[in-house]
């Protein structure tokens, strides 16, 4: 794949230049599969396997393929508010922007801090995933099997300077390069799929259970609570998938190109995450994989595809955790820029290194906060970081997903009744998706807050609280404290809100805007902030 | 227009003897300089909107600082700066096509010679792609 051949682009000149003969400017226009695989490897399906479902499993038993399944509806949902925002902000917009127009500032602010919390919720997981993986690849499990241990947080510390590194000199894989990796991640998972699958039903393993109907079942699932707590951390399994819908807008055939590759990748996801879920809890059922959480697909790994063959499993984990971490990073940084840009952060964030170009001050600080906060939480909860992390991150990603919905709708609300398409694309499906992501968050809060409930059913924060309420039959006991997901989820949201407030006063200009409707649903909007022009090509 | 000599021009100390170059270059041949800054960010992190702004006003910057250079080397040669949503390579190669250039001028990778080995410099790259011929400024030392 070329990523941009000599025709199909051409040159702008700068305001005060000559003309350069117009010919039409489309400049870094992706092709179909670049669209895909930007979409599929923003999701990291290896890396978010080896994190999630082991914790899916305890939630929902064995119902954990239809939740793969279910949660997929409200990031599809989403997409559509992703796909059309996008074209108000184009060229990747931010639900900051976004939510900013629509809701108003106070709230867009919010949005993005969201987004920045969300990343740094799971850095940690990302670093302890790879600490735990890269010992397993060789061979010392004995260390890996600690993942808050002393080898693997330093690990995991080195992984995040590395990748803060990357993306702070803006080293960058070439396209082919990407599609050979993702290529081999996606065959080694499914033959890893294969032969659990042909083992089971050929020979006898250990506890392992034959394929059931019922897995597919949503409603065998034990509480509501339990199913939100699942979706929560399946939605997470999701997570960068908008990137391929808004990315497309700048493909080579934006006729076709777009949703191809959006309908291509879903597919490949869906059908990864369902059967490599199957596949891994009918090998030893999935007590098995709540037991080995922090490491499922190394543990398995050996069982199904034997040394050295599960050397490949892992390897492909960690290639997965190192794009997911750099999707991770890059737009963390870019959301603080665009924040400091429209002046709703301060104007350092927007500084862009003089030689690697990069968001050099926002890369930066990011890595480093990020490092003290890994390594802050594994002191404060050992034993428990990859857990608490992958718990909390659904709260985020619910959050500015959720708002993004709601944006989408409020936005275009002018348009929602003009035809059955807008209808459906621009109301429905992005509300339904933002009132599904809020049930999810808000149920969930009542669900972790008994400690009892998270998977580290032992660990209890502010065990000094006493309160408890009933909603209807539900209940929200704090009756020993709360469950560190809930504080790490809500919490570092929250701290928001005092912080905006502090800048709310501190400057006026981002908070004294009006809100804003579209006119029309295919043209952008004017600038959010007024001489802030993004470039459109 | 055609003939032209065109300059990559990133700011570095590579690009700027790069250009001292070019401006005798283009003297040599009565030929117009076209100093071209090529930028593309990661597609892989997505939001791309507000950093491409600013990567652009920085290149404007740039090529300001050039024009000014240039002319202060040699008032008479005419220089025209372009600022590329391109990745640097693909801006010259492409500017090379459009302005039918006479050769493209680059500084060499001096200053990035890890990253350059392991990813492959501007120069390079180009050296393997281009239609017209390349010539490589060396960094001077200090």
């Amino acid at each position: 794949m070329t990523t941009t051949t000599a025709d199909s682009g051409e040159l702008g000149s700068i305001p005060g230049g000559e003309p350069t003969g117009g010919k039409g400017l489309k400049p870094g226009a992706l092709g179909l599969v670049s669209s895909l695989v930007i979409g599929v490897a923003s999701t990291a399906p290896a890396y978010s396997l080896a994190a999630t479902l082991g914790f899916v499993t305890f939630y929902v038993g064995l119902q954990s393929p239809a939740v793969m399944l279910l949660a997929f509806a409200p990031m599809l949902f989403i997409a559509a508010a992703y796909y059309y925002l996008n074209r108000a902000d184009p060229d990747c917009g931010t639900t900051f922007t976004w939510v900013t127009r629509a809701i108003g500032p106070k709230t867009g602010w919010l949005a993005g801090w969201g987004i920045l919390v969300t990343d740094l919720v799971v850095m940690p997981n990302l670093a302890s995933v790879a600490g735990v993986y890269t010992f397993n690849l060789f061979g010392a499990h004995g260390i890996a099997a600690d993942s808050s241990g002393f080898w693997v947080t330093f690990v995991g510390v080195v992984w995040i300077i590395v990748m803060t590194a990357i993306c702070y000199i803006g080293i960058e894989l070439s396209a082919a390069t990407q599609v050979a990796l993702l290529g081999a991640e996606i065959l080694i998972l499914v033959i890893f799929s294969a032969v659990a699958l042909a083992k089971v039903y050929a020979s006898h393993v250990a506890s392992s259970v034959r394929f059931s109907g019922q897995w597919l079942n949503p409603f065998k699932i034990p509480s509501i609570g339990a199913l939100s707590a699942g979706m929560l951390l399946a939605v997470f399994i999701y997570w960068g998938w908008d990137t391929a819908v808004t990315v497309n807008e700048e493909a080579k055939d934006t006729r076709r190109t777009p949703g191809v590759a959006a309908l291509m990748s879903t597919i490949v996801l869906v059908l990864i995450y369902v059967i490599v879920s199957i596949a891994a809890q009918a090998f030893h059922g999935p007590g098995f994989l709540t037991n080995h959480s922090d490491d499922v697909l190394g543990a398995l790994g050996n069982g199904v595809l034997g040394s050295p063959w599960d050397k490949l499993l892992i390897i492909c984990v960690l290639t997965s955790a190192s794009s997911s971490t750099q999707t991770t990073i890059l737009p963390a940084a870019r959301s603080s820029l665009s924040m400091a840009v429209h002046r709703a952060f301060p104007k350092r964030f927007a500084d862009i290194h003089p030689k690697y170009l990069s968001p050099g001050f926002s890369t930066l600080l990011f890595g480093a906060v990020s490092v003290v906060w890994y390594v802050v939480l594994t002191i404060v909860s050992p034993g428990d970081v990859l857990a608490n992390s992958i718990e909390a991150l659904g709260f985020g990603i619910a959050f500015y997903y959720g708002l993004t919905g709601f944006a989408c709708v409020i936005y275009y609300r002018r348009h929602i009744f003009r035809s059955l398409k807008n209808f459906i694309f621009i109301g429905l499906a992005p509300l339904l998706g933002a009132v599904i992501l809020t049930v999810l968050f808000v149920v969930a809060i009542f669900y972790y807050s008994d400690p009892a409930n998270s998977s580290t059913g032992d660990q209890a924060w502010f065990p000094g609280l006493h309160f408890s309420f009933h909603i209807f039959h539900w209940h929200l006991y704090v009756k020993k404290g709360l469950g560190p997901p809930l504080v790490l989820g809500i919490g570092l949201l929250a701290i928001g809100i005092p912080l905006m407030l502090i800048w709310k006063v501190r400057n006026k200009d981002f908070f004294n805007r009006d809100r804003e409707v579209a006119e029309t649903v295919d043209s952008p909007a004017p600038p959010l902030t007024p001489g802030v022009i993004p470039v459109t090509d | 227009m055609a003939g032209d000599i065109v300059l990559g021009y990133d700011g570095s100390e590579g690009s700027k003897a790069a250009l001292r170059v070019a401006v005798t270059v283009a003297k040599a041949f009565d030929a117009p300089l076209t100093v071209v800054f090529g930028y593309e960010p990661n597609p892989m992190g997505g939001e791309t909107a507000d950093y491409k702004n600013q990567l652009e006003k920085i290149g404007g910057d740039y090529l300001a600082a050039a024009v000014k250079e240039a002319k202060a080397l040699d008032p008479s040669v005419q220089v025209e700066p372009i600022v590329a949503a391109l990745r640097p390579v693909e801006s010259l190669l492409e500017a090379s096509l459009e302005r039918e250039a006479r050769v493209i001028v680059v500084g060499g990778s001096g200053e990035r010679p890890i990253v350059g080995a392991i990813l492959g410099s501007v120069p390079h790259k180009l050296l393997h792609r281009s239609t017209v011929p390349v010539l490589v400024v060396p960094t001077p030392e200090n």
